[in-house]
């Protein structure tokens, strides 16, 4: 016995912001060249009034379409945009959904690692006779913690949700895990002002990043200099142990997915590996950089264009804010 | 490494057209291609070339092409 994903499906807000529409706001934003390195041309943006809970909401009814809800035993919503300190957007997702009152349900604040740790949860749930059938919900809008001016981060971050069924199957499709954290680097990623630490400041003056972005203490901050020198120590560590763990070579996988950050990192750490480029992932066209629903995003997409198909070996890793980090084998 | 190696290979990981050639003063963060990409481009050439991690504030340090090569710290001829 184990456990499977079942199905997968995504929502992507309606508004879409081009390369060509922000470098009308940015007058030195050269949309190819922004393209040629991130791989990115659009990305989806959440409307003024559209939360995470709402794509949320949406990417559950999508993978709903031909399933019963009814039969969902648990919901894991993994959000860093919550509706409110409390309650649990979990719990809010469970009466709109109209999903049964016997269930659990709760959320998980991860961002890029999210996916890997929500199949992580769901798998123990089912193995524990817990639940039979596991939602599994990612959703962020990450663009409402940008600074409208900081160019680099309105250029990397999309919004968007998955949801993903993952049931108690006759075979496990969900192989060993690689799980890693470091909070040493819990300010290389962060939306500084808002919580209860540092409360939202409505003077908080404005910050230069240095390359003609604006940002400030109430909106998001990434150190990207720090952070791909955390992907290139610990994604290498990751992928060599989950395939240790799973008595695996890379000849054993027939494709790799990993966390959408940007294409220039993820090339990267692709040779760095050693991981054919036939075998790997890399899309970020149409939606950027969705956090927690990258991976997702990506399994759906090779799935649909029959990329991979049933009986496959799936190597999947995300890694990100925390730091966190982590990495799963799927048999698909 | 030799100096004009390093030159070569700056020029190509920064993609710069903007200068024919670069020398130890050339200021690298006043060329156009020097912008949050180009530092993320200069952490994997440090990675693949010379196997160094360099903390990302220090990045911030840099201005000439010499002051990237004392970040790096090795000796070149």
């Amino acid at each position: 016995m184990g456990a499977s994903i079942k199905k997968i499906d995504i929502y992507l807000p309606e508004t879409v912001l081009s390369n060509d529409m922000l470098s009308q706001e940015f007058e030195d934003l050269n949309s190819e060249k922004v393209e040629k390195r991130t791989g990115i041309r659009e990305r989806h943006v959440s409307a003024e009034n559209e939360t995470a809970l709402d794509l949320a909401e949406r990417a559950a009814r999508n993978v709903f379409e031909h399933e019963d809800p009814v039969s969902v035993d648990f919901i894991i919503l993994c959000t860093q945009s919550p509706e409110y300190y409390l309650p649990t957007g979990a719990c809010i997702l469970q009466d709109r959904l109209g999903l049964r009152n016997n269930i659990g349900a709760l959320d998980i604040s991860l961002g890029c690692s999210g996916f890997i740790y929500g199949l992580a949860l769901a798998k123990s749930l089912i193995a524990a006779n817990t639940a039979r059938r596991v939602l599994l919900v990612t959703s962020d809008v990450m663009t409402k913690h940008v600074h409208p001016k900081d160019r680099a981060n309105r250029t990397i971050f999309g919004d968007g949700a998955s949801a993903t069924i993952i049931d108690k199957s006759d075979s496990e499709g969900i192989l060993h895990f690689s799980l890693g954290t470091d909070g040493r680097g819990y300010r290389n990623l962060i939306v500084p002002n808002g919580g209860l630490r540092h409360r939202y400041d409505p003077d908080a003056p404005d910050i230069d990043d240095g390359f003609g972005g604006i940002r400030s203490e109430n909106h998001l901050y990434m150190n990207g200099p720090e952070i791909f020198n955390f992907t290139i120590d610990a994604v290498p560590k990751v992928v060599a142990d989950v395939l240790e763990k799973n008595k695996m070579t890379m000849d054993d996988l027939d494709y790799v997915i990993f966390h959408q950050a940007n294409k220039y990192i993820v090339d990267y750490l692709r040779k760095k590996i050693g991981i054919p480029k036939e075998k790997f992932y890399i899309n970020l066209l149409q939606t950027g950089n969705t956090v927690s629903a990258t991976i997702p995003i990506g399994l759906k997409y090779v799935l649909e264009q029959g990329i991979v198909r049933s009986g496959d070996v799936v190597l999947v890793s995300g890694f990100g804010v925390g730091y966190s980090w982590g990495a799963t084998v799927l048999r698909i | 490494m030799q100096k004009s190696e390093f030159y070569d290979i700056l020029m190509e990981t920064l993609e710069i057209e903007s200068v024919d050639s670069l020398n130890e003063s050339t200021v690298l963060t006043d060329l156009e291609e020097y912008d949050s990409l180009a530092v993320l481009s200069l952490i994997a050439m440090i990675d693949e070339h010379f196997g160094k991690r360099i903390p990302g504030t220090e990045f911030q340090k840099i201005t000439t092409v010499k002051s990237l090569m004392d970040l790096i710290g090795v000796d070149f001829e």
